[in-house]
């Protein structure tokens, strides 16, 4: 996969692995989940505590990492996600070089998921919890939640790779994007 | 991105989907038990007596595949969870964690 002329680098390595780590590691947790009650857990145990210390790196690079990785370069307050979402209905949204406003709020709801799912599971295992039934449903319920979540992130890829006619799943792998144009956000 | 090529991925996502959703209508837990309708089920507190008697720490019972399925510390102090036949009482099933 050779990155069109003009690219630039927009995603970090770091951002990539973590990516990637945290989508293998849902997905697997998700498969070996409750739902279809493999005799033995702990491959499932094993992936949801690698997708929390995932969440955990995140957060952290979220802070102290280059730009396009930082939640202040990509966390927009509501009034202009909303702006974002009427100009997208007007097909009159700029393309952004890193996360467009609702791009990066999907991507606050996942890490929050994550955190949810994980934090939930691991607390029905402890001898306080074990049984409890509000951790049990918490836990059932921010599962089932990452198939929405999932599937409005894929539609939002899909959708946004079309529109500015790049593809953002190739530029997740390679963390490279096509340069700025004018109009363009960076 | 055109058309065309789109299709491969979508029908790639649409195998994916009904693959989990038959897995969905699969899914099950430890046991399952056939016992006919619930009003001539044995009452969950029966069971309940019976576990406490065993010095089980009951946290939580619920309905899983047609069987009473317990939450529960051992007296040994395990945490278990198993499964329990509504009419015998008798279980079918176990998992400590």
């Amino acid at each position: 996969m050779k990155p069109p002329r003009g690219a630039v680098t927009v995603w970090d390595p770091l951002v990539r692995l973590l990516h990637w780590g945290l989508a293998a590691s849902v997905i697997g947790a998700f498969l070996l989940g409750d739902w279809l009650h493999r005799p033995d857990h702990a491959w499932h145990e094993r992936l949801g505590y690698a997708a929390l210390a995932i969440v955990a790196l995140r957060a952290a690079w979220g802070v102290v990492g280059p730009r396009h990785a930082r939640f202040t370069g990509f966390v927009r307050g509501p009034r202009a996600t909303w702006a974002y979402l009427r100009q997208l209905l007007r097909h009159t949204e700029p393309r952004y070089l890193g996360h467009n406003p609702l791009g990066g709020w999907m991507v606050v709801a996942l890490l929050l998921n994550t955190l949810l799912a994980g934090a939930s599971g691991w607390l029905g295992t402890t001898d306080a919890y074990w049984g409890e039934p509000w951790v049990q449903d918490l836990h059932a319920w921010s599962g089932q939640a990452f198939l929405p979540l999932v599937a409005l992130h894929l539609a939002g890829v899909v959708f946004t790779s079309l529109r500015h006619r790049e593809s953002l799943v190739r530029a997740m792998l390679t963390g490279r994007k096509p340069a700025p144009a004018p109009g363009d956000v960076e | 991105m055109s058309r065309a090529r789109q299709l491969p991925w979508v029908r790639a996502a649409m195998a994916a989907v009904s693959l989990l959703a038959a897995a969905a209508v699969q899914a099950h837990g430890l046991a399952t038990c056939d016992a006919g309708p619930e009003e001539k089920w044995q009452p969950k507190e029966k069971l309940e007596r019976q576990l406490t008697d065993k010095g089980w720490k009951i946290r939580r019972v619920k309905v899983d595949g047609g069987c009473y399925e317990v939450y529960a510390v051992t007296a040994k102090g395990d945490k278990i969870e198993a499964y329990f036949h509504p009419l015998t009482l008798q279980q079918v099933a176990a998992k400590t964690e």
